[in-house]
């Protein structure tokens, strides 16, 4: 009968030394236990915000890319031009990450970039909604229903991106300008409403992008590739005529657009 | 003993000096008091007798004189500088198309601060041998510019630059040719003590103006001050230059619909507004500027004024110069920031060339070495196109 006994607490003892204890194991948890071994997903957290940074990149040729330097041509276009890039200024609008719940969420109406303004170059945003978000949407421009004249006199890139009515109004979506071929003359694809047409287009990319409440910081990266405007299915030569009026060419830049944009999640 | 008693005895009587019968002698007070029924029974009165029964009404009082001031007494004879003037807001009408006009918190647009500022403005007070004042480099007129390349100063010493024009200079974010300050306010500092302008000190100005009875008024009633300090000198004349406000030229009746342009000024408005002549990339919008600044292909380097470089010490800013509005550019002449063109002829001349190539012309100057080729006809339309931008009424309204 001792022996019984014995062996009773013996087992009893190995058995429950064995028999690992459950509980929540993330130290940053509200209920961490510090003696469960093995986490039953009861960890509970202080709802934390998120913080979404949007950067804006700029590459030629998957090389980053840098403002022109006086009389250096280092880039070269699908149709042979070398070139530099002097100014670049363009607006992005309606930036929208998409969720798998079918929900949208407007992150930014307008944004304007000056790749020498490096305070244009990322923005943030506070308190992103948590979600699983599966796409992000931005317009290259603004679309027709914003691309009015005169309906931003009070933001900086009002007298920037300016779009005479004479010859459409409202706002250029991009400027990019600089040296080509003898460095001298200037190239200027200045795109916008010419005549009151649209030529504004959406970019859309799929992105895995889960926010929980733990999420304190998400990170975007939008990348224009500056050689692709050039290429694809278009190939476009610069030239110092401008293009303000060229509904054609307009045409065929917001064709080329579409794989001028990429997007990363950092 | 009595004689003791006599001297124990104190003497009853009126006690009170003011009384009419006070008794020296008296050293126990009887109550039998007698005062004068009449005099001033006002208590906030200077002279106010407390125990007067019967107002005499010849009260006096010191206070604010001034019937204009707020708390203004109308009983006072004395003022004692305790007068406050309220200021009435000057509304600056935003016309169309034109964005928020800068205002300082600090110095917000009043009536009182607007007439003190065009009086100061156009007062010789400020130079140095009371010989020159602002308005003799700012004329309206000529769209409170100067009509001469540069401007003498006081000692006939001539500047380096034109005088700039104050149209709607309220909406600049920046001002000079180089951008050298950023409010009108900072502005006005300088031209005072500038030896080549104005060449006074800022001590003898307040001096002068603290010795001046109608300034003292003046600045009392807009700034609510006793001492006239050259800030407020400042930021009067501000608030004077914010009211030049010009919108109502033929252009702007035209976008309107109130007026028609002829066939030669709509094909300057083309020309103006198309990359043919490529003017509205920096003298677009309805101010006619972009409060950028700009190498507009003036000169080869070395250049003799580096111009916005020489605020900012960058070499990529070497020769470039703010860009001025267009309003009332047929009579700002001459041109550019050192007056080099006296006609727009010129000015139109110089970018149908298609300017000089430098290190830093702007990259809008696309028909650099080419130019842009228009004909006689063209240039003369858009010099047309050019003078509806006059308004007649800024310049010549009193």
């Amino acid at each position: 009968m001792k022996k019984l006994l014995l062996l009773s607490i013996t087992i009893a003892i190995t058995f429950f030394a064995c028999k690992k204890e459950e509980g929540c194991t993330d130290p940053v948890a509200t209920n961490f236990n510090s003696n469960a071994e093995i986490d039953d997903g009861s960890c509970e957290y202080t709802p934390i915000s998120t913080n979404l940074t949007i950067n804006f990149t700029h590459t030629v040729d998957a090389t980053n890319f840098i403002l022109g330097a006086v009389g250096t041509l280092p880039y070269t276009n699908n149709a042979g031009q070398p070139y530099n890039v002097k100014r670049l200024w363009y607006i992005i609008s309606d930036i929208t990450l998409h969720a798998e719940d079918g929900t949208s969420n407007l992150i930014k109406d307008i944004h304007f970039i000056d790749a020498s303004e490096v305070s244009t170059l990322s923005f943030i945003t506070n308190d992103l909604e948590d979600n699983n978000y599966t796409s992000i949407s931005y317009t290259m421009g603004l679309n027709p229903t914003k691309n009015i004249s005169n309906a931003y006199v009070n933001e900086d890139f009002h007298s920037k991106m300016f779009w005479p009515e004479f010859i459409g109004g409202g706002y250029h979506y991009m400027k990019l300008e600089g040296n080509f071929n003898d460095s001298i003359t200037f190239y200027n694809t200045h795109t916008g409403p010419t005549n009151g047409e649209d030529y504004s287009f959406i970019h859309t990319d799929i992105i895995t992008l889960v926010t929980t409440e733990t999420t304190s910081e998400a990170i975007i990266s939008i990348n224009m590739e500056i050689n692709n405007w050039y290429q694809n299915p278009n190939s476009i030569t610069i030239s110092n005529n401008g293009i303000m009026e060229n509904m054609p060419i307009q045409m065929q830049m917001k064709q080329n657009g579409s794989d001028v944009f990429s997007t990363l999640i950092n | 003993m009595f004689a003791i008693l006599y001297s124990c005895k104190k003497e009853e009587g009126c006690t009170d000096p003011v009384a009419t019968n006070f008794n020296s002698d008296a050293e126990i007070d009887d109550g039998s008091c007698n005062y004068p029924a009449e005099g001033c029974t006002d208590s906030t009165a200077s002279n106010y007798n407390p125990y007067a029964i019967l107002s005499t009404n010849t009260c006096e009082y010191i206070g604010c004189t001034d019937s204009t001031a707020d708390n203004y007494n109308i009983y006072a004879i004395y003022d004692d500088g305790s007068c406050e003037f309220s200021t009435t807001p000057y509304i600056i009408e935003t016309p169309f198309g034109f964005p928020n006009m800068i205002i300082p918190d600090n110095n917000p647009t009043t009536i009182e601060g607007v007439l003190l500022g065009e009086k100061l403005f156009h007062d010789k007070i400020l130079s140095g041998d009371e010989s020159q004042s602002c308005s003799s480099c700012h004329q309206k007129e000529l769209g409170f510019s100067d009509g001469n390349r540069f401007s003498a100063g006081i000692d006939g010493i001539i500047g380096s630059r034109n005088a700039s024009t104050l149209t709607n200079s309220g909406w600049n974010t920046s001002f000079n040719w180089d951008g050298s300050v950023s409010s009108l306010e900072e502005q006005a500092f300088e031209p005072v003590v500038n030896p080549i302008e104005m060449h006074n000190t800022w001590a003898n100005v307040e001096t002068k103006l603290n010795a001046n009875g109608e300034y003292l008024q003046l600045f009392k009633e807009a700034f609510n001050i006793n001492y006239i300090d050259s800030n407020h000198v400042v930021m009067a004349i501000a608030q004077f230059e914010r009211t030049l406000v010009s919108a109502n030229s033929k252009f702007d009746r035209y976008i309107e619909g109130n007026e028609q342009l002829s066939a030669s000024e709509l094909s300057g408005y083309a020309i103006f507004n198309s990359e043919k002549g490529d003017c509205f990339h920096c003298h677009g919008t309805q101010l006619f500027m972009d409060n950028d600044f700009h190498n507009n292909g003036l000169d080869h380097e070395p250049f003799l004024d580096i111009g916005l470089a020489s605020i900012t010490n960058n070499p990529a800013d070497n020769g470039k110069f703010k860009t001025p509005t267009l309003r009332n550019i047929e009579h700002t002449a001459p041109y550019m920031h050192d007056g080099r063109f006296s006609t727009l002829e010129e000015v139109v001349a110089h970018y149908n060339s298609g300017g000089i190539y430098s290190s830093t012309i702007d990259p809008n100057m696309k028909k650099v070495g080419i130019g842009l080729q228009l004909t006689e006809q063209e240039k003369a339309d858009l010099i047309a196109y050019l003078k509806t931008l006059t308004d007649s009424d800024f310049l010549e309204k009193k």
